[in-house]
Parts: C-alpha cells; sequence; structure tokens
C-alpha cells in the first residue's frame, strides 16, 4: 500500500492505549479482538493502573474513544441502511486536532484531564457527489456550548450551526452529534454494575434527563483495551431502543483503534456502519486548519 | 301441483324428522360458528367471527390500485394515524396556553408509550418515531449569530402565556406544521399518532381517553381519524345487529299478531326467519368471510323475505281453514295453490340478490350470495317445516279460529279493499296517466343522482366522530389525506448513451482540473476512458456499469504508485458519482418547482387545504439558511443545492421524515394533499384538477402521477361500484323476465310482471335524485333488494288473476276477488314489513337509516303499484292478455 499523501486518519469512536498489535489472522469481532488483544498484552500493557471506579473506566474509555494523539485524521465510509434495505452511501474525510497536547510531552494529563480538554474536528464529504465539499466544523467545548461551522458549496455559504442540542442526526445517520464528538463526562452519573472477566459494565444516567431521548444506557468496556465495545441506549419503560457495537478493532501506531462500527435502531429497524480506513495520528495537523477561511478552501496537504 | 301436495304429506306425516332435522342442523350450524367465535383457542381448525371494517377491503387485495396503494405506502412509510385534534373555546389563544400545553405535552408522552409486543413478538401500536406532536417534532429556526438551529419544538410544557404563544408563532413557520400540527387559525393543535396495524387503534384511542379523563383541563379532545372511525363503525356495527335487527323481528311479530291474532301460528313464520338466520350467518362465519359492513345487514334482508312467503300461506291458511276444518287437508290445498308463485318469487328475489355476484366489490358479492342462499333456505323451510309445523299444533290452538280471523279482517283492512275493487276498474286511464307522469318525473330524478359516499358519513351527525371530523376540518386544513405519487420513468439501459455521458463527464472534470492548474490529477482519464466501453457492454443496467467501474476505480486508486495516480483516480470516482446522481429526479430544482406549481394549483381548486411536498422541505430549509427572510423560501438554483439542503435538513432530531416525502434514490415522491371533505366527489374533482395541470405544463422528465391513499381508494371502489351495480340490475331484469315469462308462459304477462317493479325502482332512486341524498353503497345494493321484492306482490297478484279470471269468466267478475283475499295477503306483507323495518331510523349509523327508509319505500311503493297498476293494466289490455286464454 501507498503511502497516499492525504490524510488517512481516524476520527471519534475507538481507539485504545493498549500498546499491543493484534493478530491479523485471528478471525474478530470486537469482543474477541479486544479480548485477544487483553490476553496479549497482559503484564505489559501501559503502566498504568487499572481504573477503579465507573467515573475512571468512563474516563478511560472516553479518552482511547476520543482523544488518541494529539491529532488524527480517518476517510469514512457511512453506510446508511434503512427497514426497507435501502442504501446510502456518505464518504468523508474526518481530522480531529486535541487543542491541549494530551500525549508526547504530555501523558501528564490524567484521563479525567484529558476529556475535559477541547478538541476541533473537520469534517469534509466527497460523496455523494452533490455534497461533495461540503464541510462541517466543530469547536468542542465540554461543559459548554461547542461551536459548529457548516459550508456549504453549492450555496456559496458558510453558516454557523446551533449546537444547543447534540441529540440530533449527524447528517441523516443513525449516529448523533454527539456520538462523533464525545459526551461530556459530567452530563451523567454512572454506577458500574459489573465485572467480568473482559469487561467492565456501566451505566449511565443523564442528571438533565429532560435535555436527552435516552433514560440510562449501558456500555461494556473491554478491561485491557478501555475500548468501548457495546452499548444499549434505554427508554424511560426500560426498553432498548438503540444499540452500539464495533466490528473491528485495529492496532494503529501502537493504538488500539475501532475500524468498524454500527448504531442501530430498533425501532425504525435502520441502521449505520461506519468504517474507517487510511486511520492516522499525529500527522501534525495545523491549528489554523479548524478556522473558517479553511472550510471553502480546504488543504490538498490533509483534504483531497 | 302433484310435488307441492307430495311434499306437504311427507311434511306433515314425517313431522318429527322434519322438525327434528331442522333444529339438528340449525344448532349444528350455530354451534360451528358460535363455538370458534367464542373459545378461539380451543377450536383453531373451526372460523370465529371475524369484522371487516376496513373500507380498503371494497376492493379485492389483487386489485391494483390496491395494491399500488399498500405498495406504495410502505416505500414512503406511511402509517395509518389516529388524530387527536385539541381544541379550546374558552380562552383567547385558543389551546395555546400554558395549562393546556402541559396537558398536550403529558399526553404526547404517554401516546408515545402506548407500544407492545404483538403475537408474533414483533412491536405494535404507536410508531413514537413518527409521532407528530409539539414536544416530538423540530423547529427550523435562526439561532444566535446568523446560526440556523434545529431544535425540538417544545421540548418542555412552557411556564407562561408567552412562551406557549411563541410555541404556536415557531410551528407557524414551518409549512410542514402550519395546517397539519397547528391550525391555520392558530387556536387549535392537532397530534398524528402513526399505527403499526390499524386494528390498535382502538385500543390507543381508549388508552388517549382514559389519560384526557385526569386532565380536567378547559380544552376538548377529539379523537378521530380513519383508523378509529373503522374500528368504532365494527362496534356500532354489532350493536346494530344485537339490536336494531331484534327490534325489527319484535316489531314484525307485534305486528303479524295483530293480524293473525295466534300466536301458535305467528310464531311459525318468526321461527323460519330466525332458522334462515341462524344459517345462513352461520354459514357465512363457518366459511370463514368476515362480517362486513355490508354483510351484518344479511339478517335484515332476509327476516323480511323469508316472512313474506309464510306469510302467505298462513293468510291462506286461515282462509281455508274455515272451509274445510280439516288442518292436513288445508295445509295440502295451500300449499298446492302457493308452491309456483312461492318458488318463483323465491327464485327471483334470490336472482336478485345472485346478480350482485357480478359486482367486483367483494364484500357486496358476499352479501348477495348469502343473502340468495337465505332465501332459498327460506324457501325450503317454508315448504318442509310449515306444514309440519301446523301439523305438530295441538287441535285447541285452531278453535273457533276461522271466526275471530273473519270478524278481524273484516275490519278495516278488509272493508278497504273490498271498497277499492270497483273504483280501481273505473280510474284504469287515469292510473296509467299518473304513472307515466311519476316515471317522467322519477327519471327527470334519476338524471340528477350525485353519486357520492364518504365512509365519516356514516356515521349519523351527532356522533362523536363527526363532531372530531367536523371540528377537525373546520380548524385545520384537512384531515382527509389523499397522496400523489409521482415516479420518474423507469430509462431503458442504453450502454452506448452511458459511454457518451461519462465521457462528456471526465472531458468537463479533466477541462476543470486543467483549468485549475492540476493536470497531473488527470493521469488515470485515458485508463477509465479505455475501461468505459467494455464495462458498459458487460452491464445489464447503469447501476451495474457504474458500480464495476467504481469498483475498478477504488481499486486502481488503491494500488496506485503515486499520490497523483491515486487522486486521478478518484477524481474519476466522483465523475461516475456525479453520473450516478444525474438520474436523482427529485433534487432537480425544475422538478421541485413544477411540484410547487402543482400543489399551489391544488389549492388553487378549493377541495385541498394544504399539501406538502420534498419541495417545502427544501425551501424551508433554503430560507433558514439566509436568515429566515421570506424571499428566501424558494427552490435554489442547482441540483448540490438542493442536496445540500436536504443534508442540512437531516442533521435533525428527524432526519428520516425526508422519506415519508422521496425514496431515498429521489426518482419516487410523494405529495400529501389534506382535504377538508372525504366526499368522493371532492376527490373526483382532485383528480380532475391534476389532469388539467397535467395538460397546461407536463411534468419535467417525463414524471407519471399516481394516486393513492384512502381518499382515492373509496372513489375507485365506487366507481366499481356503480359500474357493477348497473351491470347486476341488467342482469337481474332480464333473469327475471325470462323466470317470469317462463312462469306465465307468456312474454306480455312476463313483461306485465315487471311493471310494478319497474316503477317502483325508478321512483325510488328518482326520490333519492330528488332529495339530493347521495347514491352511496346501500343505496346501490338496495335496488337489488326492491327488484326481489317488488316482484314478489306482482307475482303472487298475477297468478291469482289469471285463475280467477280463468273460473270468473272475466276480469270484471274477477276483480272484487282479487281485492279480497290477495289484495289482503299483499297489503299485510307490505305493511308488516315495511313498518317492521322503520326502527333502523333510529340507529346510530346512516346505511342502516337508509335502509330502513328505502325498504318501507320500496314495499309501500311496489304495493301500490301491484294493487293499482296491475288491474289498471289488466283492464285495460285485457283482450291481449286473457286471449288466448279465452280461445283455448
Amino acid at each position: 500500500m501507498t503511502t497516499r499523501n492525504r490524510p488517512l486518519w481516524i476520527w471519534a469512536l475507538g481507539l485504545t492505549a493498549a500498546a499491543t498489535t493484534l493478530a491479523q489472522a485471528v478471525p474478530r469481532t470486537a469482543h474477541q479482538a479486544a479480548g485477544q488483544s487483553a490476553a496479549q498484552s497482559a503484564g505489559q500493557s501501559t503502566a498504568k493502573e487499572e481504573p477503579k471506579t465507573a467515573e475512571d473506566v468512563i474516563a478511560a474509555a472516553n479518552r482511547v474513544c476520543y482523544y488518541q494523539g494529539n491529532d488524527r485524521s480517518a476517510q469514512v465510509v457511512m453506510e446508511i441502511v434503512d427497514a426497507q434495505g435501502r442504501t446510502r452511501t456518505r464518504e468523508m474525510t474526518i481530522l480531529r486536532r486535541n487543542t491541549e497536547r494530551a500525549e508526547g510531552a504530555a501523558g501528564e494529563l490524567s484521563d479525567v484531564e484529558c476529556c475535559a480538554s477541547e478538541q476541533s474536528f473537520y469534517v469534509r464529504f466527497q460523496h455523494p457527489a452533490d455534497v461533495d465539499k461540503t464541510t462541517f466544523m466543530v469547536h468542542k467545548k465540554p461543559g459548554a456550548d461547542d461551536d459548529r461551522w457548516l459550508y456549504l458549496p453549492a450555496l456559496d455559504m458558510v453558516k454557523r450551526v446551533s449546537s444547543a442540542d447534540k441529540r440530533s442526526s449527524f447528517v441523516g445517520s443513525h449516529f448523533y452529534y454527539e456520538d462523533v464528538s464525545g459526551r461530556h463526562l459530567d452530563a451523567d452519573e454512572r454506577t458500574l454494575v459489573d465485572t467480568t472477566e473482559n469487561y467492565w459494565v456501566v451505566d449511565s444516567k443523564p442528571k438533565n434527563p429532560t435535555s436527552v431521548e435516552f433514560a440510562s444506557y449501558r456500555m461494556w468496556i473491554h478491561r485491557g483495551s478501555s475500548v468501548v465495545t457495546k452499548m444499549e441506549y434505554k427508554d424511560a419503560s426500560g426498553e432498548t431502543y438503540r444499540t452500539y457495537e464495533v466490528l473491528g478493532v485495529d492496532e494503529i501506531q501502537g493504538r488500539k483503534t475501532v475500524v468498524k462500527a454500527k448504531m442501530t435502531d430498533l425501532r425504525t429497524k435502520g441502521s449505520t456502519t461506519v468504517t474507517y480506513k487510511d486511520v492516522k495520528y499525529d500527522i501534525g495537523l495545523p491549528e489554523d486548519l479548524f478556522t473558517e477561511r479553511y472550510l471553502r478552501r480546504a488543504p490538498r496537504e490533509f483534504v483531497k | 301441483m302433484k310435488l307441492a301436495s307430495w311434499v306437504a304429506d311427507v311434511s306433515v306425516r314425517r313431522r318429527k324428522l322434519v322438525v327434528g332435522v331442522t333444529l339438528l342442523l340449525t344448532l349444528a350450524v350455530g354451534l360451528l360458528a358460535a363455538l370458534p367465535s367464542i373459545w378461539p383457542d380451543s377450536f383453531p381448525a373451526l372460523h370465529g367471527v371475524k369484522v371487516d371494517t376496513d373500507p380498503e377491503n371494497m376492493l379485492s387485495a389483487d386489485e391494483p390500485s390496491r395494491v399500488f396503494h399498500d405498495e406504495v405506502r410502505q416505500r414512503f412509510q406511511l402509517n395509518d394515524i389516529v388524530v387527536v385534534g385539541v381544541v379550546d373555546d374558552s380562552n383567547a389563544e385558543g389551546v395555546f396556553h400554558p395549562d393546556a400545553l402541559a396537558h398536550v405535552h403529558d399526553l404526547a408522552e404517554f401516546a408515545k408509550t402506548l407500544r407492545w409486543k404483538d403475537k408474533n413478538g414483533e412491536d405494535a401500536g404507536v410508531v413514537e418515531v413518527d409521532v407528530l406532536a409539539p414536544s416530538t417534532v423540530d423547529d427550523i429556526s435562526q439561532g444566535g449569530l446568523g446560526s440556523v438551529r434545529f431544535e425540538w419544538l417544545m421540548p418542555v410544557p412552557p411556564k407562561t402565556a408567552e412562551e406557549a404563544i411563541a410555541v404556536r408563532e415557531r410551528a407557524q413557520r414551518i409549512p410542514f406544521l402550519n395546517g397539519t400540527l397547528v391550525s391555520e387559525d392558530g387556536r387549535a393543535l392537532a397530534l398524528y399518532l402513526p399505527l403499526t396495524a390499524k386494528d390498535l387503534s382502538y385500543r390507543v384511542g381508549a388508552a388517549l381517553k382514559e389519560r384526557i379523563a385526569t386532565y380536567g383541563g378547559t380544552e376538548q379532545y377529539h379523537i378521530t381519524g380513519l383508523p378509529i372511525a373503522e374500528d368504532t363503525f365494527g362496534v356500532e356495527m354489532f350493536i346494530q345487529m344485537a339490536i336494531s335487527a331484534p327490534i325489527a323481528m319484535v316489531v314484525i311479530f307485534l305486528l303479524m299478531l295483530w293480524f293473525f291474532r295466534r300466536m301458535a301460528l305467528v310464531a311459525g313464520p318468526m321461527i323460519i326467519a330466525m332458522i334462515s338466520v341462524i344459517l345462513t350467518m352461520g354459514a357465512l362465519i363457518a366459511t370463514g368471510n368476515p362480517v362486513h359492513i355490508m354483510s351484518s345487514m344479511i339478517p335484515i334482508f332476509i327476516m323480511p323475505i323469508a316472512v313474506l312467503d309464510s306469510v302467505h300461506v298462513l293468510s291462506e291458511f286461515f282462509d281455508r281453514y274455515r272451509e274445510t276444518g280439516d288442518r292436513t287437508a288445508t295445509i295440502r290445498t295451500v300449499m298446492d295453490e302457493l308452491f309456483a308463485p312461492m318458488l318463483y318469487t323465491s327464485l327471483t328475489s334470490a336472482a336478485g340478490f345472485l346478480s350482485l355476484a357480478l359486482t367486483p366489490i367483494p364484500p357486496v358479492r358476499v352479501f348477495g350470495i348469502f343473502v340468495a342462499m337465505g332465501i332459498i333456505v327460506a324457501w325450503l323451510l317454508t315448504i318442509l317445516f310449515i306444514p309440519a309445523y301446523v301439523a305438530f299444533l295441538p287441535e285447541k290452538t285452531f278453535e273457533d279460529f276461522g271466526a275471530s280471523h273473519a270478524e278481524g279482517e273484516a275490519s278495516a283492512l278488509s272493508r278497504a279493499l273490498r271498497r277499492m275493487a270497483p273504483r280501481v276498474n273505473g280510474a284504469s286511464k287515469p292510473i296509467l296517466a299518473l304513472s307515466l307522469v311519476l316515471l317522467a318525473v322519477a327519471g327527470w330524478g334519476i338524471s340528477r343522482i350525485v353519486i357520492n359516499d364518504n365512509p365519516v358519513k356514516w356515521f349519523s351527525p351527532d356522533h362523536e366522530i363527526r363532531v372530531a371530523d367536523d371540528v377537525l376540518n373546520s380548524h385545520f386544513g384537512g384531515t382527509y389525506m389523499a397522496y400523489l405519487a409521482l415516479d420518474a420513468p423507469k430509462t431503458t439501459w442504453d450502454p452506448a448513451a452511458f459511454v457518451a455521458s461519462v465521457s462528456a463527464r471526465l472531458l468537463d472534470k479533466k477541462t476543470s482540473l486543467d483549468a485549475e492548474g492540476l493536470p497531473e490529477i488527470t493521469s488515470a482519464f485515458t485508463a477509465a476512458e479505455n475501461e468505459l466501453r467494455p464495462m458498459a457492454e458487460a452491464a445489464t443496467d447503469a447501476t451495474g456499469a457504474l458500480a464495476s467501474l467504481e469498483k475498478l476505480a477504488s481499486d486502481r486508486a488503491d494500488a496506485a504508485d503515486s499520490d497523483d495516480v491515486a487522486e486521478s483516480w478518484d477524481e474519476v470516482r466522483s465523475v461516475l458519482s456525479a453520473e450516478r446522481q444525474s438520474s436523482d429526479v427529485f433534487k432537480d430544482p425544475e422538478v421541485l418547482r413544477w411540484m410547487s406549481r402543482l400543489q399551489a394549483h391544488f389549492v388553487e381548486s378549493g377541495k385541498v387545504g394544504k399539501s406538502s411536498s420534498l419541495a417545502d422541505i427544501v425551501k424551508t430549509v433554503h430560507r433558514e439558511l439566509f436568515l429566515g427572510e421570506d424571499d428566501q423560501y424558494r427552490i435554489p438554483d442547482t441540483s448540490a443545492a438542493v442536496a445540500q439542503c436536504l443534508l442540512t435538513y437531516q442533521s435533525s432530531h428527524r432526519p428520516d421524515d425526508l422519506w415519508h416525502f422521496v425514496t431515498p434514490d429521489f426518482r419516487e415522491a410523494s405529495l400529501w394533499l389534506q382535504l377538508t371533505s372525504g366526499d368522493n366527489r371532492d376527490m373526483v374533482a382532485v383528480h380532475e384538477a391534476l389532469d388539467e395541470f397535467m395538460d397546461e405544463e407536463p411534468p419535467p422528465g417525463g414524471l407519471e402521477p399516481h394516486w393513492f391513499g384512502l381518499t382515492h381508494i373509496n372513489v375507485v371502489w365506487q366507481d366499481k361500484m356503480v359500474a357493477g351495480m348497473l351491470k347486476s340490475l341488467g342482469g337481474a331484469f332480464v333473469v327475471v323476465l325470462l323466470l317470469m315469462v317462463v312462469l306465465f308462459r307468456s312474454l306480455a304477462w312476463g313483461l306485465l310482471a315487471m311493471v310494478p317493479l319497474t316503477l317502483t325502482i325508478a321512483l325510488v332512486y328518482g326520490a333519492v335524485g330528488l332529495m339530493g341524498k347521495p347514491y352511496d353503497m346501500p343505496v346501490a345494493v338496495l335496488s337489488s333488494l326492491a327488484l326481489g321484492l317488488a316482484i314478489d306482490f306482482a307475482i303472487h297478484f298475477l297468478a291469482r288473476a289469471r285463475r280467477e279470471v280463468e273460473r270468473q269468466g272475466s276480469w270484471a267478475a274477477a276483480l272484487p276477488v282479487m281485492f279480497d283475499e290477495p289484495a289482503r295477503a299483499i297489503s299485510r306483507n307490505a305493511i308488516v314489513i315495511a313498518v317492521g323495518f322503520l326502527p333502523l331510523l333510529f340507529a346510530p349509523l346512516v346505511p342502516y337509516q337508509t335502509v330502513g327508509v328505502l325498504l318501507a319505500a320500496i314495499l309501500g311503493i311496489s304495493g301500490v303499484a301491484t294493487l293499482l297498476l296491475l288491474p289498471a293494466l289488466l283492464g285495460t289490455f285485457e283482450r291481449v292478455l286473457f286471449r288466448s286464454r279465452a280461445a283455448r
């Protein structure tokens, strides 16, 4: 495979700080994959102590999911399927940059501190053709409203987008904005309901129930890698109506990285499968890339 | 007739067997239907009662317009909807005050929880994601800093009066919500609760009512929508069958008792009516046919006909018993005399109903076939069971029988009839002239008949469903939904044209990349061009060709040995993607603008209160992207701009709402029309408005319009019904005429027998036309009944007339005899049945009222026509009619 001079990184869901390589030959579901790596990395995985409380578990998981590396790029394919089996595909490049350097010189940031730090996202659509170059940018501010911009090339318009509600659909997929950029740690109260051989099982309840559509959600977090492998959202009657599952994890630049995941809406029977290709960490994304002037004209270096 | 007396003999001699078999058979059929209805689980192999109140079933399941309707509804995920309208006349702001909105909020949240698992473990109940309520819909509006914002319209109940009004104002800014969720007058709102299956509406409605009862606010709730109406109709239908039909039976019984004064003898016809009804309905249920609005009326139709024959037998029996004093001999004579007329009246009535089997409407077919069956059953019972029954009665039942009978009949009715005889004879000419005048008036009335139906109007005007319907349609754009599917034509696969199109796109792209100073990015274009033709020729359609080309481009990009080559292949991919999207018809601004003009045309037509489409969504998003300025409420100029508006729209809480209006391939769209009336004629006017517009402004890209939705389906079956009824009435007329010609062995007499029923049908339908009563389903079906009943009187009258003329020598001499017993039997029959069905007037369902009135009218008119017009004709054409006989 060539090294195409193109942003090949990831954003969002999944990555792990566990340091071992996953044998490619092993047949894998996400659970097995994470489990394998846990088995292999026994004894050598970082100096970190295993988290003790639900808060620790979630902070570690959140970091693995959203904050690995100082920056990251990925080519993302979203396949949205409805109950009738009709499929729509969206393809985009997603760039992410942590404002505070959490790794390298750092590592000094704790999981909780890291998850409270600001980040920027830059999402550039390529397919379908009629939304080519449509761009979406977020300055994520944990604990406050994010700043969001939208560039619509066909209308030659850069638009601020209100972000008061993060639980609306991400461009028609079954993922919400919050799934893409991460839910703030302080938004929920949580309990560690179970610790199995491989997983922590954590239940979260929103502190402000009127701001969200769920009553609670449960996460299965792999103990070795802190990768969230499964989530179930429940409504007020305790029924699960929305599930997230990881379908593939790779080790990229020493970081456990989710490369395929699926969000399913059990009510509409639709689902979105997201695939991350060409994930790259620490490519040196400049801070000013995440400003309004780059919305109209993406730097070819990072975005095709 | 030999056969007749033999049957009577057998029946009398083997009376125990006859009665025993009849009762056993009735019990067996009754149980066959009753057991699986009461304990469905214990008798899984048997059919229990199934109720079908779905107007869609007026069309067979494989009817193309219905298949299309189902398929398209599935495609656009359009479920049947329960509508909860909320109004508050006590408040200046209508329902837009905190108290009412708090209740509305609670009700919507409660409605979302109305979900269960069905037998198969599937979710059933309210489709939560598609609920339209202030708390479940998105408001797209201006946020701070010129940003566009999606947020729930009313995430929590407003606390102040100002906040409550703000909810209204925001909703009214959204075209999709204004006139649908919030009324245009700003005083009412409506919740829309889609159901997974419409038979859940009763359960959902009941739960909502229970919740609403706890509010105690000043606002009123109206629960309606077609599924609710259908369910309610089913319930009312059973009440109807359980109350109206028995009441009719009781009234008939009392009238007969008044005429005949002998409980034991009157009980005979009632038993026959009851057994006929049980056997017929039992057979209907046991054979798995659902009880539909039509079949629920079967008892009401069978009863008069079943009673009719036995009344003739009894009437005759009464008159003769006095002469002989021997009931066995009397019943033999009576059966002998009445056998032929009864056989023919039953055959003709059965033929009238059987003709309904010619209609293309399944419930009407089932109705016709089973009523015909019931008539034949009633006939068999009359000739077999009545003699056995008479034989069974103890002797003392007949003591001083004739005397009281004679006295009773010497009173009112008999005297009146006897006095009529000479007058009728003298008034032949005026009677004929009057009949002709009436016929002419009837013809004019028929020409004014308005064909129209509306299932909601099957409820009487003060029914809560009708009240809700009136209230909601006065506030909103309309609650009757009609949908127009617009399909892009299927294109035929032309590889050469495909190659030409993609080549042109590649060339364009190359030119623009060169212009951008990036010629190195076009290195792959020649290779792509070379692959184009073979791949297109190997493919069977454009989708296949694009898929293989896209795979090639993405493989080559991955395998490329330089970044420039890889990027070049990516450019090829984007060209292919653009080619793929060129078929996205409903992103084309021209198409969307055409749709908007079509919508405006519909609203101008006056029948459509409001319409919604993809064009409205695009325009709304476009306006909000441009700071909410009203002049930006328009379709942007390129399809990419449309696509980007839609991408923005899909960042809302309800991105899937889009797929109610367009398919994901953007090749099919649905346009929603809200009609304020569910009258078929209004839907027909909307059909015409479409045709007019299509002529004026042919759609771009050859779009094909197809109607669907229940309001449209109603028109389809109405059209079929009108044509089908004419055919079946015509067919029945010919069959009955042939039977008459055979019975009387004369064409002239056959035609004569048809006169009263012709006049009856003409007058009844003439009156329907003159009164402006719409020609709907019950009215249409009654033409068969009119035919079957009106001929009965004529047969009895003419058969007797011919015999009496033979006996008495001339018509003049026969006339007084005719106006004695025969006229009395006819009058009794007409009165018993006409009056017996008047209780139907108090029914809460309009079709039953219609049937009651028309039955009475048919019986009355055909009775009078028989007693006046036939004597007049017999007198006038005596020579022609009795010539052959006199010669013989």
